[in-house]
């Protein structure tokens, strides 16, 4: 074999690169300790995972964070690209450790438990935005210390959250419906719940059951093996599954020829387990189809509920993140909220619904960047000093309009 | 009559000799160049930055491992002038056979033997139909990409889901750098020994330099070009191995960026794209921790700015052209490139 000079050269970079990692990783968590240590009246620097970056809803919780309370505490949000997939998920997480990130805030769901495990070996705190982890996932981790916990909408929630939508529209009187699943086949579990929400809520008429199932459990357990919407596993006298469409696949073309087959079907109502005018709105316009959409509040929202497409949301406020970057600024000032047993938080929060421009304006105009409802005033007192869980599960549990804006 | 004794060059040829040798000298150096300069700036930059330089360093070799397993399998294929646009869809079919497997038998090695299995079956496959058609490889390998793809989702449908998972709590125990260094340096020496010291390297590059003199000379084309792609499918395999360890969610879209990143790597490291002589077996390490060391410090250096990502890619392409432009340098404008 012949030894060129670029040979030795790349021989030596390598073996460089092996011993450097070597000597270092002894000191990993070691400096990680350090680094988590109080804050020093320094910048603290939160990195955010997010898997939507584009989406009007993802843009206001992120306009919230960067311009509202990036002006007003001292913190310096840093935002990851949009990730599509665990891989990316796990990228993201390193850089951001890399980094010294102080805290992690995710928006990202592909795979909860392999973050939480990096965030806990790497002494950095995180916390779940806008979503819960399941009672599994909770159990698992509830006692990590690093691991802050979940504010948001709990999959009891989400289930009441699909069953309200359909019923709303059943009572209403509409019987032709088409379903949106969403995450379903990923597994996403508010999707799942939402949708097992939805058909429960069909399946209150005598007649009609999903996979021979009537009960909200036993639907659930028919979606979970399946891990789709069969639309002939529907059986009513009464209503009608006209289609099903499901994940976000814009560009596959058979995705686009079931999105038309599902418009075509003339569904009465699209009953959507999210983001359904983003996906639906284009299809629809021109229709008598109506969306029903578990969602966000947002202006492209707005338009759609204006323009008469969208006729009823359970949405998302723009601020209703504030109370989980509360708890994260606080663990990592070195004043945690832990719950009893010294647990990480798992604390409900959920929507609020408009039927109709006028609420929906309402909830819009009370909820700003530049106002938000969960402003400076409403979240300092829970940072930077021993709060009890009690009084900080309180103020999260008054999340309804009337409650934080009425 | 020539004169066959060699008499000393005449000055000003002589001069031009040594500058050609120069240039050629800078070509080959540039990626290693490219590599050290993007080390010391890595280094300067996170210093500056007060970054955890321990945890980066890790984070390199777990952004790189895969790609430049993979990249130094594929080198033996791109030395013959061939090309395989199916080692991302490659890797992931056998990601999922390998999950699939390990969820049936919970055994680390049954799970090791099914990724490699799966992954020099198809890639015997894509060679063996492009010799019993006569075709180019890379024809084939387009056709493996969209056979590949349908793969991927039939798997995945097995778990009535969108996700094939592998118990993380398993996944973590040897994702690990003790593991990925072990199967990296075995792979690597494996084919450095091969490419550098057997026949099948020298007959490589003479396919790929010039597959009509490699032929008349009595080089078995096909037989060459299995071996290569057993090779290629081994280091896919392990490549497919490593990614259930560090990813064991495993979905449609994993491993997408891989077939991509190979290449990229590959020409960082100064690999001719045309295969040929220049052909050199540690372009695809050189090429994949340039990989890393660059996309590592661009994200110290714009993590906090808005726009970050976007110039950070702006920045890697002007890089990518910048150390290719000079590793050409040394033979660009010549009659036969290769």
């Amino acid at each position: 074999m012949k030894i060129t000079r670029s040979t030795t050269l790349a021989a030596l970079a390598a073996l460089g690169l092996t011993l450097g990692t070597a000597a270092c990783s002894s000191g990993t968590a070691a400096e990680n300790d350090t680094a988590a240590a109080g804050t020093g009246g320094e910048t603290v620097k939160m990195c955010v995972l997010v898997s939507d970056a584009t989406s009007s809803e993802a843009l206001g919780f992120k306009d919230y964070y960067t311009q509202y309370i990036q002006q007003n505490f001292d913190v310096e949000f840093v935002y990851s690209e949009e990730l599509a997939d665990a891989d990316a998920e796990k990228r993201a997480m390193e850089s951001f450790i890399a980094n010294n990130c102080r805290a992690i805030i995710s928006f990202a769901s592909a795979d909860r438990p392999a973050q939480i495990e990096m965030a806990e070996s790497a002494g950095i705190y995180y916390s779940v935005a806008t979503g819960t982890l399941t009672d599994e996932q909770y159990e698992m981790f509830k006692d990590y210390q690093y691991y802050v916990g979940a504010i948001g909408p709990s999959l009891d929630v989400e289930l009441q959250a699909g069953y309200d939508m359909a019923k709303h529209f059943v009572d209403e009187g509409d019987t032709r419906f088409a379903i949106y699943g969403a995450g379903i086949p990923y597994y996403i579990d508010m999707h799942i719940y939402r949708t097992a929400g939805m058909l429960a809520a069909l399946a209150e008429d005598p007649s009609t059951t999903y996979g021979g199932a009537k009960e909200f459990g036993d639907i659930l357990g028919v979606i979970m093996r399946d891990g789709t919407i069969k639309v002939d596993q529907f059986a009513s006298d009464v209503y009608e599954l006209t289609g099903y469409q499901e994940v976000w696949d814009f560009d596959d073309s058979a995705w686009q020829a079931n999105l038309a087959a599902v418009v075509s079907s003339k569904p009465d109502v699209i009953l959507a387990a999210g983001t359904g005018f983003a996906v639906f709105g284009a299809a629809v316009s021109g229709t008598d189809i109506a969306i029903g959409d578990i969602d966000a509040y947002t202006d492209e929202n707005a338009k759609a509920m204006e323009a008469g497409s969208l006729s009823y949301l359970a949405g998302k406020f723009t601020s209703s993140t504030g109370p989980i970057f509360a708890a994260t600024l606080s663990a990592v000032q070195g004043h945690p909220i832990r719950g009893e047993g010294d647990t990480a938080l798992a604390l409900e929060q959920g929507y609020w619904v408009a039927t109709s421009i006028d609420q929906f304006n309402e909830f819009l105009a009370a909820d700003t960047i530049e106002s938000p409802v969960y402003d400076q005033a409403a979240l300092e007192p829970f940072i930077g000093t021993d709060v009890s869980y009690d009084d900080f599960a309180a103020f999260v549990s008054k999340y309804s309009f009337d409650e934080l804006a009425g | 009559m020539h004169d066959l004794i060699q008499r000393p060059l005449p000055g000003a040829q002589k001069r031009r000799a040594e500058r050609a040798s120069g240039r050629e000298t800078l070509a080959a150096l540039a990626p290693l160049g490219g590599l050290i300069a993007l080390s010391i700036a890595f280094v300067l930059i996170g210093s500056a930055r007060g970054i955890n330089m321990a945890y980066s360093v890790e984070t390199l070799v777990n952004q790189s491992v895969i790609i430049v397993i993979i990249a130094t399998g594929a080198i033996f294929i791109f030395a013959m002038g061939s090309f395989d646009i199916s080692l991302g869809a490659s890797t992931l079919v056998a990601a999922m056979v390998g999950g699939l497997t390990y969820n049936a038998t919970e055994s680390l090695w049954a799970m090791l033997l099914a990724c490699v299995a799966t992954a020099v079956t198809a890639s015997l496959i894509s060679a063996a139909l492009a010799a019993i058609f006569d075709l180019p490889v890379f024809v084939t390998t387009v056709a493996m990409l969209s056979v590949l793809g349908a793969v991927a989702v039939a798997l995945v449908q097995t778990t009535g889901g969108a996700q094939i998972r592998v118990d993380s709590a398993f996944a973590r125990s040897y994702d690990t750098l003790t593991v990925k260094f072990v199967v990296a340096a075995v792979f690597i020496v494996l084919c450095v020994f091969l490419f550098s010291v057997t026949r099948l390297g020298r007959v490589e590059k003479l396919i790929g330099g010039n597959p009509v003199t490699a032929r008349l000379t009595g080089i078995p084309m096909k037989k060459t070009a299995l071996a290569a792609f057993a090779i290629a499918g081994l280091g896919v395999g392990l490549g497919a191995f490593l990614t259930v360890l560090r990813t064991p969610t495993l979905t449609t879209s994993t491993a997408g960026d891989i077939g991509m990143n190979v290449l990229v790597a590959m020409v960082f490291g100064g690999m001719p794209i045309s295969g040929g002589p220049r052909t050199r077996i540690y372009a695809a390490l050189v090429g994949g921790l340039s990989m890393a060391v660059l996309n590592q410090t661009m994200t110290t250096l714009l993590a906090s700015t808005s726009a970050g990502n976007g110039i950070a890619q702006v920045v890697r392409a002007v890089f990518f052209l910048a150390v290719v432009w000079v590793a050409t340098s040394g033979h660009r404008g010549r009659l036969l490139p290769r």
